[in-house]
């Protein structure tokens, strides 16, 4: 994700790459190259050596609070990936050390930005549907490979639970208020096997009904899928029926090749990463509150967590405001 | 020639009453001897319509020598009409839900044991072709160990008696929790242990529950959610859909049974609409049952089958009532 941020700082016109910073140094120094940027290993190395404004936060989740923490008491606006944290004490630690340092603080919940999702929302927001009764999503494919394999370990990532589908809870809480109930049966204690899945039912204080499927158990590709049914209409959305470019090769060998990939091609300026990362931009010169806040990042993590303890007593939990 | 099996119809509350006894019209071993129903203009326009006769009083039908009854009255009369059925020693064919609650259910199953009678509960999914595959697919262990299944049966608003707890028994959940909850059993042979649900009247000025949303958790470790809303606006281009997503741990399998279907486009009131084109899962239904009345073997699907699918629903409401889940 590193290299997404730094793409997209690089292209908007008010911004460019000063230095990268990642504990393998080689790293660091590849993706620096790119932009003519130094290359570090140390934080407090880099924050006294360069003149930056920015740091953005793509480190594995349980690094997040640390580095937050440090470049807040540098004085540097923060962007930082989402899950905001493991644990909500130090998601609001993170938050309330941003605003006593005075620094912008935006949190990655991306899915804000994607195009299908933003316009469901616009859509509910001008009663396109009506008063939301239930709302389904799904999201997932096969188990990520990342570093280290971190997420394989599930109390580094939390599992799909915490690192993915939270995009949704994010989202459903974006569209519809306030979660105040949740149930949930997934297998984050399979993340060890390279396997997760997870079936939740979410309540909100409107009386909405959410259901959110996800999985990294899925072979045949990422997918995802929105249906939001009210009392005046529906609107339903799945990423393969929309996706303009299906490609199918015949391979030379096996009948792995004969796997079809959707693809759904935006223009430059509407990459949701590029769109985050420019209201994050536009909220610091304009000195206003960027759109998604440490708050609202816990608020994300309260309902991950509720879903996880739901997952672990075979209870449903409230979520506390 | 062949003596011919001898069919009544016992109402024609329930919409499905039609589509019977259309596929019992098809089948030259039957004859459909007639249509009982208290609703005087229903049951003769039923009888008109699949050219048979009209009986006003039940006792009348069941005076015809019958070999089986296809009951499609109100839920909360399955009792009453298996009641006289099998004091006429009639077999029975009972639309689901078997009933409005598990007593009258067990009832039935019992009183029709008693009588040597043989009850049947209308199960048509099984019969599609596509949830039969996927069924052996799921057997035969192509998905690995399954861990969880993603479900819905959801429909529009079905209106009438249907939103009537007294008559139905309650709304979108005991209408459209049986069919998934008997096909996760068909499957996978583990039975529910715990229920979950939450629910509400959503899209709808009804007093009925038009949203449900069950997790079922079941004796072999498998969780399951289903989906029982009427949550279908009355602009969508079909009645609704069954569907099941199993994952396993070596693959994920989905069966949308209703999903074989032409898109019919039209100006003429501008609309849009499926014209489905799929295997009619109620002839399935009816031919497997009409075998069975014409052989000695037990039914396909029996009255213990309807109530483990009712026990779901009825674990679903205590659920809905206490905020925690309920033991099936």
């Amino acid at each position: 994700m590193g290299g997404v941020h730094a793409g997209h700082y690089d292209a908007l016109p008010d911004s460019r790459v000063m230095a990268v910073l990642d504990i393998r140094l080689e790293a660091a120094e590849r993706l620096a190259e790119s932009y003519s940027a130094s290359a570090y290993d140390n934080m407090e190395k880099m924050l006294a050596e360069e003149d930056i404004d920015i740091v953005s936060i793509t480190t594995p989740t349980p690094y997040h609070k640390k580095c937050v923490l440090t470049a807040a008491a540098a004085g540097k606006h923060i962007f930082c990936e989402k899950p905001i944290a493991m644990t909500v004490e130090d998601g609001l630690e993170m938050t309330e050390a941003c605003r006593k340092a005075g620094v912008a603080f935006m949190v990655g919940h991306v899915l804000r930005y994607f195009p299908e999702y933003a316009a469901a929302k616009a859509m509910i927001d001008k009663g396109a549907v009506g008063k939301v009764g239930m709302v389904r999503t799904s999201r997932g494919g096969s188990f990520p490979q990342a570093s280290g394999d971190w997420y394989a370990d599930k109390s580094k990532s939390g599992g799909l639970v915490l690192d993915m589908i939270i995009h949704d809870f994010d989202w459903l809480r974006w569209s519809l208020g306030d979660v105040i109930r949740v149930y949930a049966k997934g297998l984050v204690e399979k993340a060890g096997e390279h396997k997760d899945y997870a079936l939740v039912t979410l309540r909100f204080a409107n009386g909405a009904i959410a259901h959110v499927e996800g999985t990294w158990m899925r072979p045949d590709g990422f997918k995802t899928c929105l249906e939001v049914a009210g009392d005046k209409g529906l609107i339903t959305f799945n990423n393969d029926d929309s996706a303009p470019i299906k490609l199918a090769f015949t391979g030379s060998g096996g009948a792995g090749n004969a796997v079809a990939v959707p693809n759904s091609p935006l223009a430059e300026e509407d990459d949701p990463y590029r769109l985050e990362i420019a209201d994050f931009l536009k909220a610091i010169k304009s000195e206003e509150e960027p759109p998604i806040s440490g708050e609202d990042a816990v608020e994300a993590l309260k309902i991950s967590l509720a879903v996880l303890e739901s997952i672990s007593t075979g209870q449903p939990v409230e979520v506390l405001r | 020639m062949m003596k011919r099996i001898r069919v009544g119809m016992m109402s024609f509350a329930h919409m499905h009453a039609g589509s019977y006894a259309s596929c019992l019209e098809k089948m030259p071993q039957v004859e459909l001897v007639g249509v009982a129903d208290e609703d005087d203009a229903r049951g003769r326009a039923a009888a008109e319509a699949h050219n048979t006769d009209y009986y006003k009083s039940y006792d009348s039908l069941l005076k015809q020598n019958l070999d089986g009854v296809v009951i499609c009255s109100e839920n909360y009369r399955h009792l009453e009409m298996t009641e006289m059925a099998a004091a006429a020693g009639a077999d029975i064919l009972c639309e689901k839900p078997i009933s409005t609650n598990a007593d009258d259910a067990r009832k039935m199953i019992d009183l029709c044991r008693q009588a040597k009678v043989r009850l049947q509960t209308a199960f048509p999914c099984r019969f599609s072709p596509a949830v039969a595959q996927v069924r052996d697919i799921v057997r035969e262990g192509r998905l690995g160990e399954i861990v969880a299944v993603k479900a819905t049966n959801r429909g529009r608003m079905p209106g009438g008696w249907f939103v009537d707890s007294r008559l139905s028994g309650g709304g979108a959940i005991i209408d459209h929790t049986v069919h998934v909850a008997d096909l996760l059993r068909w499957y996978t042979g583990a039975e529910a242990i715990e229920v979950y649900a939450e629910a509400g009247t959503m899209f709808n000025d009804i007093e009925a529950e038009d949203a449900g949303l069950l997790t079922i958790s079941y004796d072999n470790g498998i969780f399951a959610t289903l989906d029982t809303s009427w949550s279908r606006p009355k602009s969508f281009p079909t009645w609704g859909d069954v569907y099941m997503e199993f994952t396993g741990t070596e693959g994920v399998a989905g069966v949308d049974a209703f999903i074989q279907r032409l898109d019919h486009y039209s100006d003429e009131n501008m609309s849009y609409g499926w014209a489905g084109w799929g295997s009619n899962t109620d002839m399935g239904l009816i031919r497997d049952w009409v075998d069975c009345l014409g052989s000695d073997r037990e039914p396909s699907i029996t009255g213990e089958d309807g109530l483990r699918a009712l026990e779901v629903a009825l674990a679903a409401y205590r659920s809905i009532a206490s905020g925690k889940p309920e033991c099936v």
